[in-house]
């Protein structure tokens, strides 16, 4: 009995003489790129077989177009990372451990002033001290850049002022790092300094001025940077609601504290060529951006991306530093380095905006949302960044996953003279999100119905259109919900735990890659584009431009490609690190990268695939439709005995032809309204979580302990359920940390105060609540294998489910964040005066009765769920809008059917009446509108 | 982030230490003691007040003793969470402090001889230079302090070590060393105001170890730290308390992180104690006459006004951990 088939050509038969000597020509090991330890072919592996592909993995919501190349080799499996060895034995090379011979560092020269004049530069002191190689200065780097074409408003270093404290405003590379730190202290600036602000209110005010100028576009003599006006629907529906309120919320800047300080080493080679080592995410901009700045063509540039510690949003940027190291290196003739210190990783900042996030919402008589009014004022401190984006996410991110009578928002980001923020884990989508799951607490409070079956009720379905025009496909809020609601014995604990005790639930929906990419140029380009190349060893190189960030994004790629190939992940290389060599992929940023980037990977694999089953077909005389393909071997699949191994099949494709190759490409299919700002919030696809969180509340100090999470997040599909999970609960903490101690601390002189480790206070493992992640696969259609994110969208849902659970625990609302000890203990200490209680332990916790309109919502629920499941199925595909619910026919365009619906990206002028912060923004009128610039 | 040059002296022996301290100050070199390293190194790193030379003292033969009578001054934290020998109270103040990492080098030395910390003045050079310096890290200049406003004679960094109150509440002995010889001081007066002065070492002279009366042994105690996180940060206030178990005439209570040095508060015990003691009414008017007699200043991280507030409850739960 042979037990199984064998893998390797040639090896068939004896390889040696009855004399003990070998046969000529017959190897006595296994050619190269064959069955080597593993020389019998696996089973196959039916669990990880869709149902529709005759295997055993259930398919809820019906077949999926990669069904077919499914061969139950590695999706849906939990494995480490493919880069996890290189990170735990220290050997993996991140932006400081580039060693290029001859290097020399350079250091920073940051600006002492929040806002001022440059009058002059004087580097003569620094020029003359031995040791110093080259000297830059704004003068050398004139043209602009931006992560955004749209704001290109940041220089390699100040050129005419400086706009906060730790601005950029020289360099200087040296032979070592003492020589260079000595040679700061002999720059001779002189500044004038100007009157700087700090309150982004202030931001809002006309100023002598302006921190930057935006030309006609600029909004009279303000620091507006942005200012957005988005109202759709029917505004009669928010008259005489049956439950409404209204909250303004403040919340403190956090940043993303990931353990890797910004680095980077930039050589121009032999050939004049620069060779930038970065970690990075977004490589592709930052290769953009030299261009510009070094000017030189980009096919002169190679960007090298190197093990990133870490970005979270936080190296999504083009950077300053990166263009003074390439241009104290261009002069000086040598490899340079920067490593940034700890408190230059906050003077870059780009972390998550402090925010001031006005929310109104409503229902009427049958428990229905008939209105979201947000208004969000966010401080975008010294530059743009990503922050036109954010200004919008602020706001049309709340559009899902309910279903809304209308939703008016404004939003404005002004510019202050702080470290810039920027697009952190979960982009100007995370705050309103938390002020909108908290308001609707308070309205099932105030309905006197179970928080949960509120938004049971209201949930819009798969396959539907928010009420800003957004494509809604695969949709698993439902089944979040439903799933965290029995793990967390919700029932038995919301509103009956006693006094310090209290669960709350939360709720996101985030974008899983942002629909339009933010270059136009070249136009109908691929967002993502893969190449893979086989060649006679059998081994497959994927070349990628996917920044792998620690999300695992390389891990992802090789997954599909071993999965449609049905190879070992170990014969699958990804070669991701270099411009030169990797098709380009516009950065991990928006949650794009698995949903775009493995897509891409499946069709340039299933390229290859066509390549193997035809040679195949050609050796077995088998079609490719009767092949089934299968660890390293291809064969008929009503016969497993009559195939051949990948191998052969490999060489015979490689004929005349050598190494084979295929590309596939990725664009998101058109979508969207072609109203201003209509793209922003646009995705292919969404995700959808639902947390529920236990906490405890020590009464008597203030401080807040979360025990448990459970933490439901729909990423369509897991293609590696380790890495998803991790995900999941290293989102909780980033989350938790805003809610209870993190914040950028600015002191009543406009300094940031605690620009270290210590003083920005990241929760500890003791502060960790034990988290059980719940995974959710809604299968959506256009993901990879069904995939969609995990890894942004699984933070928002952390912190109203905190939020409410402390309101649960000691029944009073707080409107800010972080919600450190004293913040609380205050809150605890005004309520206790309101009435007139003397010991803390005296208070009560919110208690519910259900009231009538309990029983409205739980059978809407009810009908929702059979809705629900049919159009996931596609059993039922008519289309649904937002609107539906209200009784409008989604067959009619709304402005037609509905009196008085409302599509508008500007305000009414009696609008200008009562606004919000952000609002004010419309107040003020462009300089063009003027007579000013035009 | 680069140190300063510095020149290590490796001392020893108690002698030694002295030599090499007073060879320096007839040179007219200034020096910093250094045990462990967690405090003075990251000051180091950031150009805090630093000296062209440091004499270790971790070489010192028997600098590391712990015994319930004696811990010297290089005892390391790590070793007093498991007590080997050294007072519960002491393993359990030692156990809060910072992290496990940073308890296996930081010592009782350090710990007791704390520099002070202030948000205007624990902070990298660059962002001080920003601010014009402060007192504390004038750099020559006069520089007021930043925290009261508009003078530069007292200095309100705060005190932030945690065995203080502890060794207080246990009522250990301090023993000095220095050119000038050996002397023993209560630990009740070994700080010293302001934030600058610390506490009365002069120059040249270093905490070689603490010694404990026969008695402490009999003592329970409870230390509460109130910090923002379990682990990591200094106390942003600290209460110690100990009696001599059913003796309520025993009652020692000690704070700390709460002004420029922390403070035995025998007085407001005795004030309580006069009254008659009743227990839980007792503890209360305690607690409170403990909190008016601290003036926090906003120099750390959390509100000033908070601080205050909780030093009641702090002292409520210190004495009710071994109440009962």
């Amino acid at each position: 009995m042979s037990g199984g088939y064998k893998q390797q050509p040639g090896s068939e038969g004896n390889t040696t003489r009855k004399d003990g000597k070998r046969i000529a020509g017959k190897q006595s090991f296994p050619p190269p790129g064959s069955g080597g330890s593993r020389p019998i072919m696996a089973e196959r592996d039916l669990q990880y077989i869709p149902e529709m592909a005759g295997g055993r993995e259930k398919q809820p919501a019906g077949s999926h177009v990669h069904d077919s190349v499914r061969t139950g080799t590695a999706v849906g499996k939990s494995m480490k990372y493919v880069d996890s060895n290189a990170k735990v034995t220290g050997q993996a090379w991140y932006g400081d451990d580039v060693r290029l011979p001859n290097e020399c560092i350079a250091k920073i020269l940051r600006s002492p002033h929040h806002y001022a004049k440059i009058i002059s530069i004087d580097t003569s002191k620094v020029e003359a001290l031995p040791g110093v190689l080259a000297v830059a200065t704004g003068k050398d780097s004139p043209n602009s850049f931006g992560v955004l074409p749209v704001t290109k408003d940041e220089h390699a270093m100040a050129v005419e002022k400086v706009r906060h404290v730790g601005d950029l405003v020289a360099c200087v590379a040296a032979v070592d790092e003492a020589t260079a730190l000595h040679a700061l202290s002999l720059f001779e600036v002189e500044y004038e300094e100007l009157e700087p602000i700090f309150d982004p209110k202030k931001g809002l005010e006309d100023v002598d001025e302006p921190i930057h100028w935006r030309g006609k576009y600029h909004l009279a003599m303000t620091n507006v940077q942005k200012r957005v006006f988005q109202e759709f629907g029917d505004r009669s529906l928010i008259e005489k609601p049956s439950a409404s309120n209204h909250n303004k919320w403040t919340m403190k800047g956090v940043h993303h504290g990931f353990t890797e300080p910004h680095a980077v080493v930039a050589h121009w080679d032999p050939n004049g060529r620069l060779q930038l080592y970065t970690p990075t995410q977004v490589p592709h901009y930052t290769h953009r951006a030299l261009s510009t700045v070094l000017e030189v063509p980009m096919h002169q540039i190679n960007v090298v991306r190197t093990f990133v510690g870490g970005g979270f949003g936080g190296k999504s940027d083009p950077f300053p530093h990166e263009m003074c190291a390439a241009l104290l290196s261009r002069k000086c003739g040598r490899p340079v380095r920067i490593t940034f210190d700890r408190e230059e990783v906050y003077m870059i900042n780009r972390g998550r905006h402090p925010s001031h996030i006005e929310v109104k919402m409503s229902a009427d008589d049958q428990a229905r949302i008939t209105g979201f009014d947000i208004d969000a004022l966010i401080d975008g401190g010294a530059f743009a960044s990503f922050g036109h984006v954010t200004s919008y996410y602020n706001g049309v991110l709340a559009t899902a996953p309910y279903e809304l009578g209308s939703f008016h928002y404004t939003g404005a980001r002004v510019w202050t003279n702080k470290p810039a923020s920027g697009a952190m884990r979960g982009h100007g989508a995370v705050n309103t999100r938390c002020a909108v799951e908290v308001g609707l607490d308070q309205m099932a409070e105030d309905l006197s119905v179970d928080p949960i079956d509120l938004r049971l009720a209201n949930l819009l379905p798969p396959h539907s259109k928010t009420i800003s025009g957004f494509r809604i496909t695969s949709n698993g809020m439902r089944e979040a919900l439903e799933k965290v609601r029995e793990r967390s014995d919700w029932d038995n604990k919301f509103r009956q735990l006693p006094l310090g005790k209290g669960i709350g639930i939360g709720c996101g929906f985030f974008i899983s890659g942002s629909g339009l990419p933010i270059h136009w140029d070249p136009n109908k380009f691929p967002h993502a584009t893969v190449h893979i190349q086989v060649d006679m060893d059998g081994g497959v190189t994927v070349h990628s431009g996917a920044a792998e960030i620690g999300q695992g994004s390389t891990t992802a790629v090789a997954q599909v490609v071993a999965e449609v190939l049905a190879l070992p992940i170990e014969m699958i290389h990804v070669r991701s690190h270099e411009s030169d060599t990797s098709p380009v992929d516009l950065g991990s940023y928006s949650s794009r990268v698995t949903f775009m980037n493995a897509n891409a990977a499946i069709r340039a694999a299933i390229g290859i695939r066509d390549k193997l089953l035809n040679a195949a077909w050609e050796m077995i005389g088998y079609h490719p439709d009767l092949l089934v393909l299968n660890d390293r071997r291809i064969y008929y699949k009503h016969d497993p005995s009559i195939g051949v191994s990948y191998l052969k099949a490999l060489h015979k494709a490689q004929e005349d032809k050598g190494a084979l190759i295929s590309s596939g490409a990725y664009r998101s299919p058109p979508m969207g309204g072609v109203h201003k700002g209509a793209a922003a919030g646009l995705a292919p696809a969404y995700s959808f979580s639902a947390y529920v969180a236990e906490t405890d509340v020590d009464i008597e100090t203030g401080k807040i302990k979360c025990t448990n999470v459970w933490a439901a997040h729909d990423c369509g599909k897991a293609l590696n359920p380790l890495a998803v999970k991790g995900q999941i609960i290293g989102s909780c903490h980033m989350g938790l940390g805003q809610v209870i101690s993190e914040e950028m601390v600015y002191g009543r002189t406009g300094h940031l105060q605690n620009a270290n480790l210590l003083e920005y206070k990241i929760p500890s493992v003791h502060e960790m609540p034990h988290v059980e992640p719940i995974i959710v696969e809604s299968c959506d259609p256009e993901g990879p294998f069904g995939a969609k994110e995990a890894g942004e969208g699984p933070l928002l849902p952390i912190l109203p489910a905190v939020v409410n659970s402390v309101y649960d625990a000691i029944g009073i609302r707080i409107n800010d964040l972080p919600l450190t000890p004293d913040t609380v203990f205050f809150a605890i200490e005004k309520k206790m005066k309101a009435l007139s209680i003397g010991d803390a332990l005296e208070l009560e916790c919110p208690r519910l009765t259900h009231s009538a309109m309990q029983q409205v919502v739980v059978d809407r629920a009810a009908q929702h769920k059979v809705r629900d499941i049919a159009r996931q199925r596609s059993d039922d595909t008519s289309p649904y809008v937002n609107g539906v619910l209200f009784g409008f026919d989604p067959n009619i365009p709304l402005e037609d059917q509905v009196e008085g619906w409302r599509a508008a990206t500007e305000p009414l002028p009696e609008q200008l009446a009562e606004l919000g912060f952000a609002g004010r923004a419309w107040l003020k009128k462009e300089q063009r509108q003027m007579g000013g610039e035009n | 982030m680069l140190m300063p040059p510095f020149t290590l002296h490796h001392p020893t022996s108690v002698e030694q230490a002295c030599e090499i301290a007073l060879q320096l100050m007839e040179d007219g070199q200034q020096f910093d003691w250094v045990a462990g390293g967690t405090d003075l190194i990251p000051n180091y790193k950031w150009h805090i007040n630093t000296k062209p030379h440091v004499i270790s003292l971790a070489k010192i033969e028997g600098a590391n003793v712990i015994s319930a009578t004696e811990i010297g001054c290089m005892a390391r934290l790590s070793d007093l969470t498991e007590a080997n020998g050294a007072h519960p109270l002491i393993a359990e103040a030692a156990s809060k402090v910072a992290t496990s990492l940073i308890r296996r080098n930081a010592t009782l030395g350090g710990n007791l001889c704390l520099d002070t910390r202030c948000f205007w003045f624990n902070q990298g050079e660059d962002w001080r230079r920003s601010i014009d310096w402060c007192l504390k890290a004038d750099c020559g200049t006069g520089a007021d302090c930043r925290v009261i406003p508009n003078q530069n004679t007292l200095c309100v960094a705060t005190y932030q070590g945690d065995l203080a109150p502890n060794l207080m509440v246990l009522e250990a002995v301090v023993h000095i060393v220095g050119p000038s010889g050996e002397k023993q001081v209560p630990i009740g007066n070994f700080y010293q105001l302001d934030g600058k002065k610390k506490n009365i070492l002069e120059a040249g002279e270093f905490l070689l170890k603490v010694t404990l009366p026969e008695e402490s042994q009999q003592r329970t105690g409870c230390y509460q730290k109130l910090r923002v996180r379990d682990s990591w940060d200094f106390p942003e206030a600290g209460i110690a308390a100990s009696w001599i178990a059913g003796d309520e005439k025993s009652l020692l209570i000690a704070s700390t992180a709460l002004e420029s040095i922390p403070k035995m508060h025998d007085e407001q015990v005795s004030e309580v104690l006069e009254e008659g003691w009743t227990g839980a009414e007792s503890v209360k008017s305690l607690s409170e006459a403990i909190q008016k007699s601290i003036n926090p200043v906003n120099n750390t991280t959390l509100s000033t006004r908070y601080r205050k507030k909780m030093v009641r409850v702090l002292t409520k739960r210190a004495i009710e951990g071994f109440l009962r």
